[in-house]
């Protein structure tokens, strides 16, 4: 398998790889670069576990991202939302409005609900459920998923 | 103002903050120095094969690869992957292999391979040569049970896995003469249901690693929701004493049943016992689950029930034929609870159910959240919902009228309910959701797309008991300042159960939550706890938390006591403060008495220790005394498009016995999580197979599960009137949520187009085919 040498920056830091043309970018940050943050759901692109942020805003999966074509790329993980110890004002809506279960969808609906809010300041409840099909939770139901989406957009607005 | 301090409040869940940056660590996850990586062989091209030839010598050449295994490597015993022969003397059948050589399901395991990468492992894989004897595949109980079909186990004749125990006459359960009873009936409905194998389908895929150390010690890290029942099966199965097998339960991902008892532990451990000293990883492909986890027990559910014109319930007969997969795990189970659940229900003249299971060629059915309820709701609450339409009886009325209460026969004949909530839970439910005024609104309509509303209620368990075993012990020990350790081996499958029980255990000693610590998840450290199933971590880890908790306390009071030179009666504790009773001012301080147990230093002026010595550690054994059934009701309003069969869901209200809630947000999570699982069953779920029985929906696209925008306005009510055997009241609510709206989700459809589906799922399909054989005429 030929390889390239690739540098991505992630959660702000830069790492310089020699990755495999074949090995997807959630293999690379789980197993080579140590960050098991990010989730592995089905491999496939149908569950939206493994959702990563490029540029701080823009939603992809990494399970169906190759690592050769992310070179150069920002990309933020959800262990690299918070700022100085603070929660992102998602992460703060999802533990305080009880979104979270079991956990295992919650990196990937954090960072899909992050990329929601900045596509939509003020979504309404039909965008923010239209914009979560893709992300599948079994354990919430997505009622207070929906709820911390929407509670959090408030305070991004109000702090605006 | 609260009677409690941190009973009833709504605080962050005490792992929310670690999950909710991604740190809280899942089986993958981990990553430990030598590790290895295991790939489970599996026949995926047939359904049903003996292997005739097994060569792993090529796969043994692939660069990378440690070892390989083959059936008869490590060991040949037989095990069973469920849990049930640790809980009653049933006689449960050990048939399952770590390696086999005649395939049974698609997706059994056939071989095993270690390698220093998962790449490697997964080349070595396509390097086994193997070939195949196919043999006949049976896809139902009614294939399976023919008398020239090839038998399963020598022991289950006629592909018969369980039936419903020779201790029960007739091997039947139930009460009255329903034969006697049928014939006073003014309408009799019959009909069978089919219900569908639906897959519980847990974000985290099936995971785990596993080290046999230097110690001799086998060491698995796996998120069974069962770890001592794990640990005491491996084990019996590596021949190893139980102080040398420790289960660390890593953070379990869902669970729903599907990690009740073992997954893939067996073969993990095995390879693991084959390269001893270096760890190894196995993970499950998500398409994996499907064809290589247990699911519900799907099948055939029979069901006669007979009403006066009045609507007095004079007789049901019920029987469920459900297939059984390829192996026993949860066979003498499922088949007997599902009746269960309906004998518990309403007030029938008489009553008589029965149950049995047959082998199939699919993945076997195991356990999942419910266990035979959400069966019964799906064929139950239509039958009635029949009765009801024939006889011109509100549905709602109706169960308020026939359904069960306190002193009737509880689904344990023989043990009355000591509460119940349902009126309630009928009533504001009926209330908040608008019941009487949508009857009227949507009772004629015209157009194409309708509106029907329906409803189901409930009963289920908040423990094992009497049926099986339900033991659950508790150590709390006091550090030297106040704060408490509450070990315990209780688990929390994102459900909320280890905050529950943190809350339960500051309340019940006095504390502060953040005095508590729940040291969970290590088998070494706690006792004996069965594990989550049966809905019973609040009520069983409660008792046992409270016992320990008095204790606890009774030594501090003793202490104080002694100190104060007053007898025990004349002392209150309050606010981590011991004082004689109307002299606050004259206390001594919780943590002085814990350090002096520690320290117990001598006091130089007086040559005397000061204090009482001995740390404060007290233990509790809980076993039930009792079970504390909640009831729930739930109410569903769809639209039907009558020209495309799209069925839609508009609005939920799910009304439930809590009893008292000791969390909110978890009780409600619990059933608004429950409620997208059952309505998926009875709207788009099922694990379908070609006529081989190879699944066609392996993946998230083709198993249809509700999504965001499938799901309905959702409105949950917690009934809080306590129950007098429970902590606190506390009833359970785990497995609830998925039962009734089964039943409610087809009930607001047979309101909406004037015809029952029996065969579940409803797809849009069986609606327009059910439309266009009624002619289409409303």
């Amino acid at each position: 398998m030929k390889t390239r040498s690739i540098t991505i920056y992630v959660n702000g830091e830069a790492y310089s790889l020699n990755v495999a043309v074949n090995r997807t970018l959630l293999q690379v940050l789980r197993e080579d670069l140590g960050m098991p943050d990010t989730k592995y759901g089905c491999g496939t692109g149908e569950c939206g576990a493994c959702t990563v942020l490029i540029d701080g805003k823009k939603s992809i999966l990494a399970c169906l991202s190759l690592a050769v074509l992310m070179d150069g790329a920002k990309i933020t993980t959800v262990a690299g939302l918070e700022t100085e110890g603070k929660l992102h004002p998602v992460q703060e809506a999802f533990v305080n409005e009880g979104a979270i279960q079991c956990g295992y969808c919650t990196p990937g609906m954090v960072m899909k609900s992050v990329s929601i809010l900045a596509k939509y300041p003020k979504p309404t409840e039909e965008d923010i459920r239209r914009e979560l099909e893709g992300n599948i939770c079994r354990c919430t139901g997505y009622v207070k998923i929906v709820q911390a989406i929407q509670k959090a957009g408030d305070a991004l607005a109000s702090t605006c | 103002m609260s009677e409690f301090s941190v009973i009833g409040k709504r605080l962050p869940k005490v792992d929310a903050q670690e999950k909710v940056v991604g740190r809280s660590v899942f089986a993958a996850d981990l990553d430990l120095p030598g590790m290895l990586y295991g790939k489970i062989v599996r026949c995926l091209k047939y359904a049903h094969a003996k292997v005739t030839k097994l060569d792993l010598s090529e796969a043994a050449k692939v660069p990378g690869v440690v070892k390989v295994l083959a059936p008869g490597d490590v060991s040949s015993k037989e095990y069973n992957t469920g849990v049930l022969d640790l809980l009653v003397p049933m006689g449960d059948l050990a048939d399952q292999y770590l390696f086999t050589g005649w395939v049974k399901h698609q997706g059994d395991a056939i071989a095993g391979i270690i390698a220093k990468t998962e790449e490697a492992a997964e080349r070595a894989a396509e390097k086994v040569i193997v070939e195949y004897e196919p043999l006949p595949v049976y896809l139902t109980a009614e294939e399976s049970m023919k008398p020239d079909a090839i038998q399963f186990h020598p022991e289950k004749p006629g592909n018969r896995a369980c039936t419903l125990p020779d201790q029960m006459p007739n091997n039947a359960y139930g009460w009255g003469d329903v034969d006697e009873a049928f014939k006073n009936a003014d309408i009799i409905v019959e009909d069978t249901f089919y219900v569908p194998k639906v897959k519980q389908c847990q974000m985290e895929p099936h995971a785990y690693v596993a080290l046999y150390d230097d110690r001799g010690r086998l060491n698995c890290w796996t998120s069974t929701q069962m770890p001592k029942l794990v640990q005491a099966k491996l084990s019996r199965f590596f021949n190893l004493p139980m102080n040398q097998v420790k289960i660390n339960q890593t953070t379990v991902g869902g669970g729903f049943g599907s990690r009740l008892g073992m997954v893939a532990e067996p073969e993990t451990c095995a390879m693991a016992m084959a390269v001893r000293g270096r760890p190894v990883k196995v993970q499950y492909l998500r398409e994996e689950d499907w064809i290589a986890s247990e699911s519900r027990h799907p099948g055939k559910y029979w069901m006669k029930m007979g009403f006066k014109n009045d609507g007095t319930p004079v007789a049901c007969d019920a029987k469920f034929i459900s297939y059984k997969g390829g192996y026993y795990t949860h066979g003498s189970g499922v088949v007997f609870t599902t009746g269960s659940w309906l004998i518990g229900m309403y007030k029938f003249g008489a009553c008589r159910y029965k149950g049995e299971t047959y082998y199939t060629n699919q993945a076997p059915s195991g356990a999942y959240r419910g266990y035979g309820n959400p069966q019964t709701n799906w064929a139950m609450e239509q039958m009635v919902d029949r009765a009801c339409a024939k006889l011109g009886i509100d549905p709602v009325e109706w169960r308020l009228k026939w359904h069960k209460a306190v002193g009737d026969d509880s689904s344990i004949l023989g043990m009355p309910y000591k509460s119940c909530g349902l009126d309630a839970c009928l009533n504001e439910g009926a209330e908040t959701f608008g019941w009487k005024e949508k009857r009227q609104r949507y009772a004629n309509q015209l157009g194409a797309k309708r509106r029907g509303i329906g409803v189901a209620v409930m009963n289920h368990c908040s423990n094992a008991s009497p049926f099986l075993l339900e033991h659950t012990a508790c150590t709390i020990k006091m550090n030297q300042d106040a704060t408490a350790e509450v070990i315990s081996n209780c688990s929390d499958l994102g459900t909320g159960g280890h905050t529950a029980l943190q809350q339960i255990a500051a309340e019940s000693l006095g504390l502060r939550m953040e005095d508590v610590h729940m040291k969970v998840q290590d088998s070494d450290a706690a006792g004996f706890d069965i594990g989550a199933h049966a809905s019973r971590t609040v009520h069983m880890g409660g008792w046992a938390i409270i016992e320990a908790a008095e204790k606890v306390k009774a030594t501090i009071l003793e202490r104080a006591a002694k100190h104060f030179e007053i007898n025990v009666e004349d002392l209150v504790i309050n606010d981590k403060k011991i004082h004689p009773k109307g002299s606050p001012d004259l206390f001594i301080e919780m943590k002085t008495i814990c350090d002096q147990g520690i320290s117990n230093f001598v006091d130089f002026s007086t040559g005397k220790t000061i204090g009482v010595p001995g740390q404060i550690v007290e233990h509790s054994s809980h076993f039930a005394a009792h079970n504390a059934p909640p009831f729930a009701a739930t109410f569903v309003e769809v639209e039907v498009d009558t020209e495309t069969g799209e069925l839609k869901l508009i609005e939920a209200v799910t009304a439930h016995d809590i009893g008292r809630a000791i969390h909110p947000p978890s009780v409600e999570g619990q059933l608004e999580g429950g409620f997208q699982q059952g309505a998926g069953m009875a709207m788009m779920e099922e694990t379908y197979y070609d006529k081989n029985g190879l699944c066609l929906n392996s993946n998230f696209t083709d198993y249809k599960m509700l999504g965001p925008s499938d799901m309905p306005k959702v409105k949950i009510i917690l009934v809080e009137e306590p129950d007098p055997v429970s902590p606190y009241g506390a009833k359970s609510c785990g497995e609830s949520g998925l039962v009734t709206p089964t039943g409610a989700v087809a009930n607001a459809v047979f309101n909406a187009i004037g015809v029952q589906i029996s065969e579940g799922p409803i797809t849009p399909e069986k609606i327009l085919m059910a439309i266009k054989e009624k002619d289409g005429a409303f």
